[in-house]
């Protein structure tokens, strides 16, 4: 992009000794104690807010929406407990306990009912654990929850909506039942209290601020009071009418209210930390206290003086913009080396910090933000993201003028996040060719000792190009970060949010039924014909393509209508909107209402899950059927209707079909063309609400699970009610035989991810292959082809001990397992069982 | 058009250990010496086998049925394929379903070659790397081999010859002449141990080490590190002088041996000439490196 304005791109050099790096001690013994506490705490439930919430809501009976939702928030924070636990350098903590686990009884009165009456308490990580609970605690709860079983709509605002305009049933059958559609946890249960289908994905996410951290609150505060004399004193030209008007007024009112609760918020961290200074009779420990006081009381209401003051006030920022988040909460930290490097250079070259300092601290941010987690009713396998809180964070990146900005505490944040391994926050690094290598070098080599794929690699050009091809000019379009499992929005500039989801492979199904329904025994699509009477595979492919082009009209209309309703019903204006202030003050809406510079993502995604399974499935067809003639249509949906019982052979040859993920032209050119054809119909119809072609996501974290089980066997091979491929272009597992080139090749032939985001390729090695530095740099050159054949994103797994063993009892599903040593490489699998069992145990004590 | 014709019997792509930078290595079928610890037991024989993967057979008796000479035989444990018999003609693997059964080398042109190796063009590209040639043996396609490297060298894609050097020397200049790299395998130093172990005498192999040399073609000495065949301080010493003095400056590679061939003899129904040789210790590996480094000469162990 940078290239395209005409701009000099040059490699950057950091000037950063990777040494230096490598030797601090992120979790000093300190850190390491306060871990283990956290680590060996039992899960508790915390009440405090949820009571504070419902005693606010009491209150303000009668006041404005916007009024109500910032006093709520307003005594939250000046009546919650505030804690700072011994050996603590940040602070900030969600709950009192070490483990405590929020929730908003307003947000989901019935299952918080069900969960006290069963006596189990799932969190949002797990839920084979159970959550303790002391009895007062559960008798509190459980009124709440009463009370506000009693004071909630008693029918889903936007199932309402939804089944008038569709007729009733349909919404249901084309979610539920048929799953022709998979959206959100939302439809788990219409018990959305208050906050109808506020979850935070729908109602949206508040983002640690990059700029309100660097003007400060109380600079916010002034400007919404300017504002309102201002409109009082002139008019305001934005407000068409009395309703925008006085929402306006009364949003900038809940604005100021929410900044002003957040400062105070710190102060009162700031005066425990002075008290606790004044107990203290050890003398470094005092000062840390008064040093944590002084930071309080400076952030967030002024802009953070040095290192120390801006990492306290991005965990105060996170925490807030946690506490105001319902059901799913996801607070993308955003650029955290962005924020945090003004600070850190002026620092050292004050000689007030050194990398060890900071990264102490970083470790100390780790731990904080790990520790926040909520009560989750909806069972893991329908969460989107399961197992996952998504405070993502976001490195590198390259400017408008192209200018690599990748600096120090880039390097330390990864060297933080390797070595508390902790599962959260995950990584993402934008990449551009003229990084420095040593630090791509450094990302792997922190991959392999974090060992779960982090950080990934998203493309630095290729996510500004998205915004350059939709309008935005350069100089917001780079400012991008990710957000979500696998999106990615403008940092503070647009609505985060998801959207619905076309099941693909349901369609294919219904194209090889005529339309029918095997599941639900419904004519849910349109009759696209018999396929026995296809006479060629063009007929199947277009089949397809019309289910799909009947489809995508119908999914605009529910995505309006479920925006639009969230909207109307929303809450937590206030807070959102000073994230936000440069647009939203000035606009008298909050971000997703229309205040956010930019609408592209949020109002405009749509999604598409099953591309691969579709093409691999044509493929099979197409050879099996019509190239071959090996098998008639009738044959081959019959052993589909029957799961492949009794046809195994058929089954096998299904199977044994061309798989993309091999770099093999048979099936990629099945995938090439649907990869142009999805997109072009899914584009066909404008965003109704921006006016603008949709950005398109595929992929998925879990959502793959849920749209396999409403699905039949298919030609794949795939046996009915499995999960379908767990993303864009990840392939079939075990069916890519080829290597790493040949399945990067198959997912980048084409351009495949310009419309697509959400792209992600996923990746496993084996740790015997990433045993010396030499091999990072191998490993390296997979990033930079990847990149460079333009691909989107792409994350590493190494392999556990569990995998391998896993393989050694299941083979069939690691076929692509690669255990390479010498001048000599091998499939895991056909190794000898002996032989196997060495590399297992040895894999376990590999080090790099 | 390139229709120069070998006899291929694998092309492993995003090969990291083969040469410079992510390689696709070409492995030629056929070699004139049969090592006993050889880890690519199906290069040996230059026509197309049978493989049995056993870990995918399900013993289901197709291929008995599908064999027109008779050759396959279901036992307790799986298959038994007569070797004599077989025609190589490949039909029992046309009708196993599970795909246990795979015919392992085949002709290519090198059009066809060309069209697998230009596909990982890009990475290559970030990262220096290139193709490789390895067997069996190139010397014993040599025509083949260079027709190859001069479509290669003239895309601009760098070229890696890996030979165990047993050839005629016109084999040795045809490859030279069209190769950027030499892997030259060195495995013994004393005639009489080279026939005892490889199955012939080491004299060609010397003469065209001296002949690349002469060619100022870069040049990697790799050693197999084998106990109790080749791990002798004396072999050692004998190969370090013999470098020092033939090569001097080339770089030395020790690669232990490893018996992860052993379940490809399985699949080929052999025996596993070498099943009591452990891994070479780490001391070993260490010793070994320091002899061949008072010869002057710079040497790494690979793993």
């Amino acid at each position: 992009m940078a290239e395209k304005a005409g701009l000099d791109m040059s490699t950057n050099e950091t000037g950063v000794d990777p040494e230096e790096i490598r030797k601090v001690q992120v979790l000093t013994p300190r850190l390491q104690k306060l871990k283990r506490e956290w680590e060996e705490a039992e899960p508790q439930v915390y009440v405090d807010d949820t009571l504070l919430f419902t005693e606010s809501w009491r209150e303000t009976e009668g006041l404005p929406l916007d009024i109500r939702w910032a006093k709520a928030l307003e005594k939250r924070l000046l009546e919650c407990p505030v804690v700072i636990r011994d050996g603590e350098i940040v602070v900030g903590s969600l709950t009192k306990f070490i483990r405590g686990n929020g929730t908003l009884c307003a947000m989901k009165p019935r299952e918080i009912l069900e969960m006290c009456e069963k006596g189990k308490f799932a969190r949002k990580t797990s839920d084979t654990e159970s959550t303790k609970i002391t009895p007062e605690d559960l008798a509190a709860l459980r009124a709440d929850a009463e009370y506000w079983i009693e004071h909630i709509p008693q029918v889903s605002t936007v199932n309402a909506a939804l089944e008038y305009d569709m007729g009733p049933g349909v919404f249901d059958l084309l979610f539920d039942t048929g799953c022709v559609f998979e959206g959100r946890g939302v439809r788990y249960k219409m018990d959305r209290g208050l906050f109808q289908n506020y979850s935070a994905y729908g109602g949206g996410v508040a983002q640690v601020s990059a700029r309100c951290i660097e003007v400060g609150l109380n600079h916010v505060i002034d400007l919404c009071r300017k504002e309102r004399e201002r409109m009082m004193l002139e008019g305001d030209e934005r407000s068409h009418g009395s309703a925008q008007f006085l929402r306006k007024y009364w949003l900038l009112e809940a604005c100021i209210l929410s900044c002003r609760a957040f400062i105070r918020y710190a102060e009162r961290h700031a005066w425990l930390a002075r008290s606790e200074a004044a107990k203290e009779t050890r003398g470094w420990r005092k000062a840390e206290l008064l040093r944590i006081a002084e930071a309080c009381e400076r952030c967030p209401a002024e802009p953070p003086r040095d290192f120390f003051e801006a990492v306290q006030c991005v965990r105060l920022y996170h925490l807030v913009c946690w506490k105001e988040s319902s059901d799913r909460p996801e607070v993308p930290i955003g650029r955290l080396d962005q924020i945090l490097n003004p600070y850190y250079v002026k620092d050292k070259a004050e000689g007030k910090i050194t990398p060890q300092g900071a990264a102490e601290l970083l470790g100390a941010l780790w731990l904080k933000i790990r520790e926040c987690e909520n009560l989750v009713t909806i069972p893991r396998s329908q969460r989107a993201a399961p197992g996952s809180l998504l405070p993502n964070i976001t490195l590198c990146g390259v400017d408008a003028e192209g200018r690599d900005l990748t600096n120090e505490v880039s390097w330390l944040v990864l060297e933080a996040m390797a070595q508390v391994k902790l599962s959260e926050p995950a990584i993402y690094i934008r990449y551009n060719p003229n990084m420095d290598p040593r630090f791509l070098l450094h990302a792997l080599r922190c991959n392999v000792e974090f060992g779960g794929g982090n950080p990934a690699f998203l493309n630095d050009a290729l996510g500004t190009q998205r915004y350059l091809d939709r309008g935005v000019p350069i100089t917001d379009a780079c400012d991008w970060n990710s957000s979500g499992c696998l999106g990615y929005h403008l940092d503070c500039m647009e609505h985060l949010g998801g959207g619905h989801n076309i099941n693909q492979i349901k369609l294919l199904e219904l194209a090889l039924n005529d339309g029918f329904d095997p599941r639900t025994q419904k004519q849910l699509g349109p009759k696209t014909g018999d396929p026995k009477t296809f006479a060629s595979f063009d007929d199947v492919m277009g089949a397809y393509l019309r289910q799909l082009e009947y489809f995508v009209p119908v999914l605009h209309r529910i995505k309006v209508l479920t925006l639009c309703t969230e909207v109307a019903d929303g809450p937590m204006s206030g807070l959102r909107c000073a994230m936000q202030f440069e647009d939203s003050i000035r606009e008298g809406l909050t971000p997703k209402e229309g205040g956010a510079r930019y609408p592209e993502g949020r109002t405009s995604w749509l999604g598409s899950r099953g591309m691969v399974d579709i093409a691999d499935s044509l493929a099979a067809i197409k050879k099996l059927v019509f190239d071959e003639k090996k098998v008639t249509m009738g044959e081959l949906l019959e052993a589909c209707a029957r799961n492949w019982e009794g046809h195994d052979a058929l089954h096998q040859m299904c199977l044994n079909a061309p798989k993309y993920g091999n770099d093999d032209e048979y099936v990629d050119s099945l995938y090439d063309r649907l990869s142009t054809e999805v997109p072009e119909i899914m584009q066909r119809w404008i965003d109704p609400i921006t006016g603008k072609k949709p950005i398109l996501f595929i992929g998925a974290a879990a959502g793959h699970v849920a749209i396999g089980k409403a699905v039949g066997a298919l030609p794949n091979g795939r046996r009915a009610g499995t999960p379908v491929n767990d993303a864009a272009c990840s392939v079939m597992p075990g069916m890519d035989v080829n290597g790493p080139t040949a399945a990067i090749n198959s997912a980048t032939n084409g351009p495949y991810a310009r419309e697509f985001c959400g792209y992600a390729m996923n990746m496993k090695f084996s740790k015997s292959v990433l045993n010396t530095e030499e091999k990072l740099e191998k490993l390296s050159w997979l990033v930079k082809a990847f990149m460079k054949r333009g691909g989107w994103h792409i994350q590493f797994n190494i392999h556990s001990r569990e995998e391998l063993l896993d393989a050694q009892k299941h083979p069939a599903e690691h076929r692509n397992l690669l255990v390479r040593v010498g001048g000599y490489s091998a499939y895991f699998i056909d190794l000898p069982p002996e032989l196997q069992n060495e590399i297992v145990e040895r894999s376990m004590h590999d080090r790099l | 058009m390139n229709a120069v014709e070998g006899m291929v019997f694998n092309i492993q792509r995003y090969s990291i250990d083969d040469g410079p930078g992510v390689r696709t290595t070409v492995f030629l079928k056929g070699c004139p010496l049969s090592c006993l610890w050889c880890s690519n037991p199906e290069s040996l024989d230059p026509l197309p086998e049978v493989t049995w993967r056993y870990t995918s057979c399900r013993r289901c008796g197709t291929c008995v049925a599908a064999c027109p000479e008779g050759a396959i035989a279901l036992t307790d444990d799986g298959i038994r394929i007569d070797r004599i018999r077989c025609s190589r003609c490949g039909s029992c693997v046309a009708a196993c379903l599970p795909g246990a059964l795979a015919l392992s080398g085949r002709k290519m042109t090198v059009d066809e070659v060309w069209s697998v190796v230009r596909k990982d063009r890009d990475y290559y590209e970030v990262s220096g790397g290139g193709v490789t040639c390895s067997g069996g043996e190139v010397l014993a396609q040599p025509e083949f081999v260079a027709a190859l490297f001069r479509r290669c060298r003239a895309e601009g894609i760098h070229t890696c010859a890996d030979t165990s050097g047993w050839g005629s020397p016109e084999a040795m200049e045809t490859v030279l002449g069209e190769c950027d790299l030499v892997y030259f395998d060195l495995k013994h130093m004393n005639p009489a141990e080279h026939l005892r172990l490889c199955g012939r005498s080491n004299e060609p192999i010397l003469r065209n080490l001296g002949l690349t040399v002469a060619r100022g073609v870069p040049l990697v000495v790799r050693l197999p590190l084998v106990p109790g065949c080749n791990d002798t301080a004396e072999n050692l010493a004998a190969t370090g002088a013999a470098v020092a003095r033939l090569a001097a400056g080339a770089e030395v590679h020790l690669l232990p041996y490893h018996h992860y061939g052993e379940s490809k003899y399985r699949m080929l129904g052999r025996e596993y000439p070498l099943p009591e040789v452990e891994s070479p210790a780490p001391e070993a590996l260490e010793r070994a490196k320091a002899i061949i480094e008072s010869y002057g000469l710079k040497c790494d162990i690979k793993k």
